[in-house]
């Protein structure tokens, strides 16, 4: 990676959004703030950035906070990479967000090298699932419960190997030491995390549209 | 006039000659009216916003009221007294029945906008409770950590440890998790481990997947996991994350340092940390607990119990 990665912050806190700027590492290049949804969605039209650190509530537009951001960009052509960023890590946020088509979503207690990590994993277009992501997904999932989907093409459950990969993330381990623990490549674990990343946006599991339509999307 | 007209023209078409009751009906017909005139903007306004009750009585509604309740009231009376048939039995029977039915008619509406408004207002009262429950609740934690806050403003760590005290408090208020750790064994692991996080001022992310209520070997395995995390938070490195699973057959807990590690083998036999508070009291309830560490790598504990729902002998 020779070139930075470009980065718009959005969030409403002028401290938080100068926290995130200084806590970024030496690889990413911030290009744009946004306060409020019109600002973000204004910010990322002049800076066509290569990803977005986005806060999940915002003031401004329909009342969706970073769901109207989402809405808005996606639909455009070549739309930036979305991470999302919260204090909360209330299931409904989580999901709603994802769902809506953030790449990753992290917490504001995450460190700097690591959200430095996060971005740039984001912009190579790989998902980034915190621990607590993971756990939601293993309990969308039904996991505990002993579904397990039998072909790759079933939606609304994981394979034995995405839930394999989800627990270790779970439990705290790092791609590197989930690809060190299961005996496959890094890139084998990122494949399959964007499998799951797929899955959690395009399944209609009722658990997953119960917490999306707390937030009012399906 | 109207009725001079009606009764002409009933008399020019052979029709039959209308009995007596006639007049009183229309009275009550138009005092019914009258009664319920007030009404009529007030539904509109009602229906525009439902959570306020808007005032009825203008002077000109207040005549209207009056005058319509003293033309029903006057019908209703004649007919009490009007000798329809001869026999007495019928007779009370009928006017009871109607004259019960008149007045609900003729009263019905103004029930009903009471019950409404009674229960406004009771909404009302509530939502005032819940402000004032929520202001109190702020003041007694939020405002009180602020102060406490202020004053250690020099010491970074106490200000951490009561900031992240404060954060979980009020996250736990305003997610509502208003289950208790008898409830539910992710509320039990979630408090056990904040237990630890503040007695060392180290953050420990817990995540939980599935839940249940919590019995005598789910405890057990909670009050590992506690010891666990405290080693962690003691002897390791953040990150230290702890994630729990509840199966249908079993319940695992993982608890993981970042480092430094060590060599679980060679632990001095008179530390009963591990050996005691973790593994013996896991097996005790036919559990297994293990835990994996190198000298310089992470450590994780892997704790696991079975559970016994099938036949529900499962000991609370």
């Amino acid at each position: 990676m020779s070139e930075k990665v470009r980065v718009v912050i959005v969030d409403d806190h002028d401290v938080i959004r100068v926290g995130v700027k200084q806590s970024l590492g030496d690889g990413v290049e911030v290009v744009g703030e946004g306060r409020d949804v019109e600002t973000a969605i204004e910010a990322i039209a002049t800076a066509k950035p290569d990803v977005v650190i986005l806060d999940v509530h915002l003031p401004g537009g329909i009342g969706g906070g970073a769901l109207d951001v989402l809405d808005a960009c996606l639909k455009k052509s070549d739309p930036p990479r979305f991470l999302a960023l919260s204090v909360s890590d209330a299931a409904e946020d989580v999901v709603a967000v994802v769902r809506a088509g953030a790449r990753g979503y992290v917490t504001k207690s995450i460190s700097g090298p690591e959200l430095t990590d996060a971005v740039v994993r984001v912009a190579q277009d790989d998902a980034v699932f915190s621990p607590r992501l993971a756990g939601f997904v293993l309990d969308a999932f039904g996991a505990s419960a002993g579904d397990i989907a039998v072909a790759d093409e079933d939606l609304d459950k994981l394979t034995a190997r995405e839930q394999e990969v989800m627990r270790l993330i779970a439990r705290g381990y790092s791609y590197r030491e989930v690809g060190e623990k299961l005996f496959i490549s890094i890139k084998t674990v990122e494949t399959h995390v964007s499998a799951v990343l797929r899955k959690l946006q395009l399944s209609s599991r009722h658990e997953l549209a119960h917490w999306a339509a707390q937030r009012r999307i399906v | 006039m109207l009725l001079a007209a009606v009764s002409l023209a009933a008399s020019r078409y052979g029709w039959p000659r209308p009995g007596p009751w006639v007049v009183p009906l229309l009275a009550y017909i138009i005092g019914t009216a009258l009664v319920w005139s007030p009404l009529d903007s007030a539904s509109v306004e009602d229906a525009l916003r439902p959570e306020v009750v808007v005032g009825l009585f203008s002077r000109d509604h207040w005549a209207r009221v009056l005058v319509g309740l003293g033309l029903a009231i006057s019908s209703m009376a004649w007919f009490a007294r009007w000798p329809f048939t001869d026999q007495p039995v019928v007779r009370v029977v009928v006017d009871i029945g109607t004259l019960i039915l008149a007045a609900v008619l003729l009263l019905g509406p103004w029930l009903l906008r009471l019950a409404r408004q009674v229960r406004v207002e009771r909404a009302e009262r509530i939502r005032e409770f819940e402000r004032a429950e929520i202001a109190a609740h702020l003041h007694d934690s939020v405002l009180q950590t602020l102060t406490l806050i202020r004053k250690n403003a020099d010491d970074p760590a106490a200000v951490a440890t009561l900031a992240r005290a404060q954060e979980r408090d009020l996250r736990g208020y305003l997610y509502q998790d208003r289950r208790t750790a008898e409830e539910s064994v992710a509320v039990a692991l979630a408090s056990a481990i904040s237990a630890v996080e503040d007695s060392h001022a180290v953050v420990i992310e817990v995540v939980s997947v599935g839940d249940a209520p919590t019995d005598k070997r789910l405890r057990a395995a909670v009050a590992a996991a506690k010891e666990a995390a405290s080693n962690a938070a003691k002897h390791g490195e953040s990150p230290i994350s702890v994630y729990a699973e509840l199966s249908s057959d079993r319940y695992e807990i993982f608890v993981r340092d970042s480092g430094p590690g060590f060599n679980p083998k060679r632990i001095p036999a008179d530390r009963l940390g591990i050996r005691e508070s973790i593994i013996g009291r896991v097996e005790r309830h036919g559990g297994t607990a293990a835990v994996t560490s190198k000298k310089g790598e992470a450590t994780e504990v892997h704790i696991s119990v079975p559970r016994r729902t099938d036949n529900g002998k499962a000991g609370r």
